[in-house]
């Protein structure tokens, strides 16, 4: 009876482990880290629309204000996606009938409003209120990044907690005056010095909590 | 020498260490573009509660609106002000020329309208109210384009709010017009407060008098300024750039 004997070549077993042990939990870190991150699994989320309405051509080449739809996005939370007569004011007029807009169409003849699609959403557990930020220097572009050159818009930023709060902790860093508020072309690094940001913690009253309950109630 | 193991062994090998390398490309690509479909949602936690935020569907109402239109009738609580002045903009039948009770102008007031206008009525009458905003100029090259109008397209060239007979209208028949539209203009009551309609009334008489304003109407401190400062002579050069009236020239020709 012939004994089992090891190859020779079994000897390279012993580094083998120990480098595919030293190596796997790096592996599964950065997956982690990197592929479960909110920047993976929430940034670049681009829902298809029911009107392929471009925020490039309303918001950027007419420069229409962000306020002229989202009429709310500073007296309360919600910053309001308009109803169909907002779109109605100019396209009673304009291109009535381009095919682009049987949808809108259809929705001021029937009365049943349009299924826009949300891009942004927060958890249900988080109370994020777009008055207290718009009134006090925190511009659209901050969390919603360039939208005026989106054809159809996605989410730039990841909205996660920490992100949320990389900003609560140190909020000079993206603070802007309210006059610019809805320029998504100023940029708050470039035009405005540090100081004249700490100014305006002063001037806006501003007083980030990071408590849980200042988000979560 | 060392010796290997099996080829196959190696194969085997090799390709399980190519395929680690695939994640981390597809995790780059899921980065780098934009994507329809949300992606994978891993912790539920309660993200997605059974209530209605703002605007959110609700799929028991056959409408699929889970905010409710009010009754038809049915008035709100501090919606039913029965000061006309105030709702319509007429005093004793003819178009106020005054504020109604409870605004009072100041300058805070005039740059509220200021912003207001900037938001709500420049995209087609422009910033200093002639009639050349965006969205006009957008629209009437679309009527003048060389195959006719585009897709039905039927504009009117926005009016200059400098019109002889626009600067006629009363400032209650300027929030009566920013109220309810004219002609082809929507009314703005659904967007714009009313107190905000007010503020931009305001404005709009303001930049009207901006445009025909004599030296007379200049507070007496800087009218040497003035006279010294080079004048623009092209009043049609129009742009974001044209520097909007304060309220102080404004206020005998609003109140």
């Amino acid at each position: 009876m012939s004994r089992f004997l090891f190859p020779r070549w079994a000897n390279l077993l012993l580094p083998t482990v120990i480098l595919a042990g030293a190596t796997i939990p790096l592996y599964a870190f950065f997956f982690v880290a990197y592929g479960l991150s909110p920047k993976t699994l929430e940034v670049g989320f681009q829902p298809e629309q029911p009107v392929p309405y471009s925020h490039a051509l309303h918001a950027g080449e007419l420069g229409i204000d962000c306020r002229y739809c989202h009429t709310n996005v500073d007296k309360a939370a919600y910053a309001t996606v308009p109803p169909t007569q907002t779109c109605l004011n100019c396209h009673t007029n304009i291109r009535p009938t381009s095919p682009k807009l049987v949808k809108v169409q259809e929705s001021a003849a029937t009365g049943l409003p349009i299924q826009w699609q949300r891009v942004h959403k927060l958890p249900d557990f988080a109370y994020f209120d777009h008055s207290a930020h718009v009134n006090r220097g925190v511009g659209c572009v901050s969390c919603h990044g360039r939208v005026d050159k989106m054809e159809v818009v996605y989410q730039t930023k990841p909205l996660s907690m920490g992100w949320c709060l990389e900003c609560h902790r140190e909020p000079e860093i993206n603070l802007r005056p309210v006059s610019e508020i809805t320029n998504l072309a100023w940029d708050s690094a470039t035009e405005s010095s540090f100081e004249e940001r700490q100014a305006l913690i002063a001037k806006y009253h501003i007083n980030p909590n990071d408590n849980c309950s200042t988000c979560h109630r | 020498m060392i010796s290997l193991p099996p080829r196959w062994m190696l194969f085997v090998g090799g390709i399980a260490a190519l395929a680690l390398a695939i994640p981390p490309v597809v995790i780059a690509r899921v980065r780098a573009t934009p994507d329809p479909e949300h992606a994978v949602h891993i912790f539920f936690d309660m993200d997605f509660q059974p209530k209605f935020k703002t605007q959110e569907p609700n799929p028991l109402f056959a409408d699929g609106r889970s905010q409710r239109l009010p009754v038809a009738g049915s008035i709100a609580r501090g919606e039913g002000n029965p000061d006309l002045h105030r709702t319509t903009g007429v005093v004793n039948g003819a178009w106020a020329t005054t504020l109604p009770a409870g605004l009072t102008m100041n300058d805070a007031f005039m740059e509220r309208g200021q912003q207001r206008f900037n938001i709500y009525c420049t995209a087609c009458h422009g910033y200093a109210g002639f009639g050349d905003g965006t969205v006009n100029q957008r629209a009437m090259a679309l009527m003048s384009s060389a195959d006719g109008p585009a897709h039905g397209t039927a504009w009117v060239q926005a009016k200059s709010l400098h019109d002889p007979a626009v600067r006629e209208h009363t400032l209650g028949a300027v929030f009566s017009i920013a109220s309810n539209g004219i002609r082809t203009m929507a009314g703005y009551e659904a967007q714009v407060s009313i107190e905000d309609r007010w503020a931009i009334a305001v404005y709009v008489k303001a930049l009207q008098l901006s445009q025909n304003a004599t030296l007379q109407d200049v507070p007496p401190e800087v009218r040497d300024a003035l006279k010294s400062s080079p004048v623009e002579k092209n009043p049609t050069a129009t742009s974001a750039a044209v520097k909007a009236p304060t309220a102080t020239p404004s206020k005998d020709g609003v109140k």
